[in-house]
């Protein structure tokens, strides 16, 4: 028996494998850019001009750009945005995004006839 | 012998009554008895022994066979009191309370990890079949010495974790009884080792579920009356809290616009869009590598439910998390308007909500009974995986395999109680808040376990030298963090909360590199992996 018995998660081998691997890349690039990508929106859209002082651990006070923006001057369901997006949308997409893994591997493991 | 046991108890009765511990706020410096929430404590203790005791005869097995549906929501409600501790429950709205914004990444990052958990990890943790995670590494990685130390951490991971939750305790206990926080972590802790040993042989899963319906209806109820009583959208507090927020940053309903205070929900006012990632990123992978959580999916029948566990849990989560920003904005509300009379500790912020907003004292009291089960639940977990590890993975499998099994469970018993005793010497000074100590045990799953589980499952070409040299880095890492100076520019780039931020790239690269110039794992290894894989 002469199959490549290596796993790899770059390199997948068989149907199933393969398949799986990449729904797993799309979900975790929708995980990481809605969580830290957000975090990168804040930043860069933030007005240069409302700033704040900023007391670091070495003892250094440094003047920072606060963050406010339109996305934090924009009030959704009472909310500033960027709070209700953080503090409640992001866990909503999470769970979807569980679900939507689950119900995934399970029909492709049904087609594979996995247990 | 007797001469020592006096020289203890002076020893002991000495640092109960010396100021040596000022570092914890004493909510209750009248030492007043509050009768309600006593009552409320003493009422829930019971029930969780007597579910147990009732529940005696349902087994895991029966329970999984029960059906599909409520058995995986029930297993999402299990998975979710395991989880949620003191951190989640108290300690986490008292940082959003103190740092705003920023601590929304801790919020965040325990749920997001479970994306990556059920993606990268259950499915293959269940199918290849280990009950332990050191169990899982000394097979994956054929390695005695990797079992062991992969043993050691886990007790290590328990310890650091519970010293969280005993503050939680013990701080709870203060308020409740009016007995100072040193002479609470001793009653405290007495009464959850009592209660461990009491309920670790009865009904788990289905007292776990218990518990998460305690957690929830605690955490629920005097939201509704403090958001009504402040004026706010009550039906649905999680979302009446954000007008709050607008009020705190803008002015408005009672506040003048002078006294606002916008830094409370602007993102970067008070931290780094840095430390915000740091942290955020540690804790999601330490929630994907705590043994605890990872143990969860051995005991499942199959693979499919295992995975639409961690769906049903984390909704089980959610429910809390998304309340727990509700009560920091409200006591932060309240704080601002001017309310006086009520001591503040930030630990304590989801008892004084209900105090600030001048709701009746069995409200708070709610609150506090709650706090305590959350600490339950989480202590019992951990102080098993602590006992088991040192029971099983060290004594059994590497000092004594021929030991019998009573003999493993008096060694079972007697870790428990070292294990529990060493916590409460560390929870009598806690260093931190208790969502930073339990921040901590996260960046040391995040730095060991986490690279240890990827590539095991993922990379057959990984070597039990890279495992250990990769565990190795991980300690050192974490504690590193730890002990350095404080005003230093690597403490600035890598808190010791967040260490997991450096720790993780370093051990991945350590584990790679020298897995490279070991020799291969043997074709056995490789095998079972693919079959983990792809069984046809």
């Amino acid at each position: 028996m002469e199959r490549d018995v290596n796993i790899n998660f770059f390199r997948p081998v068989g149907e199933f494998m393969t398949k799986d691997v990449s729904m797993k890349k799309l979900i975790l690039v929708i995980w990481f850019v809605s969580t830290y990508g957000f975090l990168f929106l804040l930043k860069l859209v933030a007005d240069p001009a409302v700033t704040s002082q900023v007391t670091l651990t070495t003892g250094e006070v440094v003047t920072q750009v606060a963050g406010q923006s339109w996305l934090t001057e924009t009030q959704f369901l009472g909310f500033p945005f960027h709070y209700w997006y953080s503090a409640q949308f992001c866990i909503a997409l999470y769970i979807f995004l569980c679900w939507w893994y689950c119900k995934f591997i399970d029909k492709l493991e049904k087609e594979h006839s996995k247990k | 012998m007797k001469r020592l046991m006096q020289l203890g108890l002076t020893l002991f009765f000495m640092l109960v009554s010396s100021n040596l511990f000022a570092a914890v706020e004493d909510l209750n410096p009248e030492g007043k008895f509050k009768v309600i929430p006593a009552l409320m404590m003493i009422a829930l203790l019971v029930l969780f022994v007597l579910v147990g005791v009732f529940a005696k005869a349902q087994n895991t097995e029966d329970y999984w066979a029960a059906g599909r549906g409520v058995g995986q929501l029930g297993g999402g409600m299990a998975i979710a009191s395991n989880w949620m501790s003191a951190a989640s429950y108290l300690g986490m709205a008292g940082l959003i309370y103190l740092k705003g914004y920023f601590a929304l990444s801790y919020v965040l990052g325990w749920t997001g990890g479970y994306v990556l958990l059920l993606v990268l990890m259950a499915g293959q943790v269940r199918r290849y079949g280990k009950y332990t995670a050191p169990d899982f590494i000394g097979d994956r990685y054929y390695s005695t010495t990797a079992r062991l130390l992969s043993s050691l951490i886990v007790i290590v991971i328990s310890f650091v974790y519970s010293v969280g939750q005993y503050k939680g305790i013990g701080m709870m206990f203060n308020w409740i009884f009016g007995i100072n926080y040193q002479m609470s972590v001793f009653v405290g802790t007495g009464v959850v080792l009592a209660y461990v040993l009491i309920s670790g042989m009865l009904g788990a899963t289905k007292n776990m579920q218990v518990q998460y319906v305690v957690i929830v209806i605690t955490f629920f109820l005097p939201l509704f009356f403090i958001a009504h009583k402040l004026g706010y959208f009550s039906a649905v507090p999680q979302i009446g809290y954000g007008a709050a927020l607008w009020d705190i940053g803008h002015g408005g309903n009672g506040i003048a616009a002078a006294s606002a205070d916008p830094s409370y929900y602007l993102p970067f006012s008070n931290y780094t869009a840095y430390h915000w990632f740091a942290l955020c990123i540690t804790l999601m992978l330490g929630t994907a590598g705590l043994p605890h959580v990872i143990g969860r999916f051995y005991v499942v029948p199959r693979v499919s439910d295992a995975r639409w566990q961690v769906v049903w849990g984390l909704f089980c989560i959610a429910l809390v998390y998304w309340t727990a920003p509700c009560y920091a904005a409200f006591a932060k509300f309240s704080n601002l308007l001017g309310t006086a009379g009520v001591t503040i500790a930030p630990d304590a912020i989801v008892v004084n909500a209900a105090e600030l907003a001048g709701l009746p004292e069995w409200f708070a009291g709610f609150l506090a009974a709650g706090g305590v089960s959350a600490a339950f639940s989480t202590v019992g977990g951990l102080l098993m995986a602590g006992a088991s590890a040192f029971a099983h993975d060290i004594y059994f499998r590497v000092m004594n395999p021929n030991a019998t099994e009573e003999k493993k469970m008096f060694i079972a018993r007697a870790g428990t109680i070292i294990l529990g005793v060493s916590i409460i010497i560390a929870a009598l000074n806690p260093p931190a808040l208790i969502a930073q100590i339990t921040a901590v045990a996260f960046s040391l799953g995040a730095n060991t376990f986490f690279p240890l589980f990827l590539l095991g499952l993922w990379w057959s070409r990984t070597t039990k030298e890279a495992a250990i040299a990769g565990m190795v880095v991980g300690l050192l890492v974490t504690f590193g963090s730890m002990f350095l100076p404080k005003a230093s520019v690597l403490a600035y780039y890598i808190p010791f909360t967040s260490s997991a931020i450096l720790g993780v790239p370093a051990v991945l690269i350590t584990m790679i590199v020298v897995s490279l110039m070991t020799p291969e794992p043997s074709q056995e290894i490789k095998e079972l992996l693919y079959k983990v894989h792809n069984d046809e």
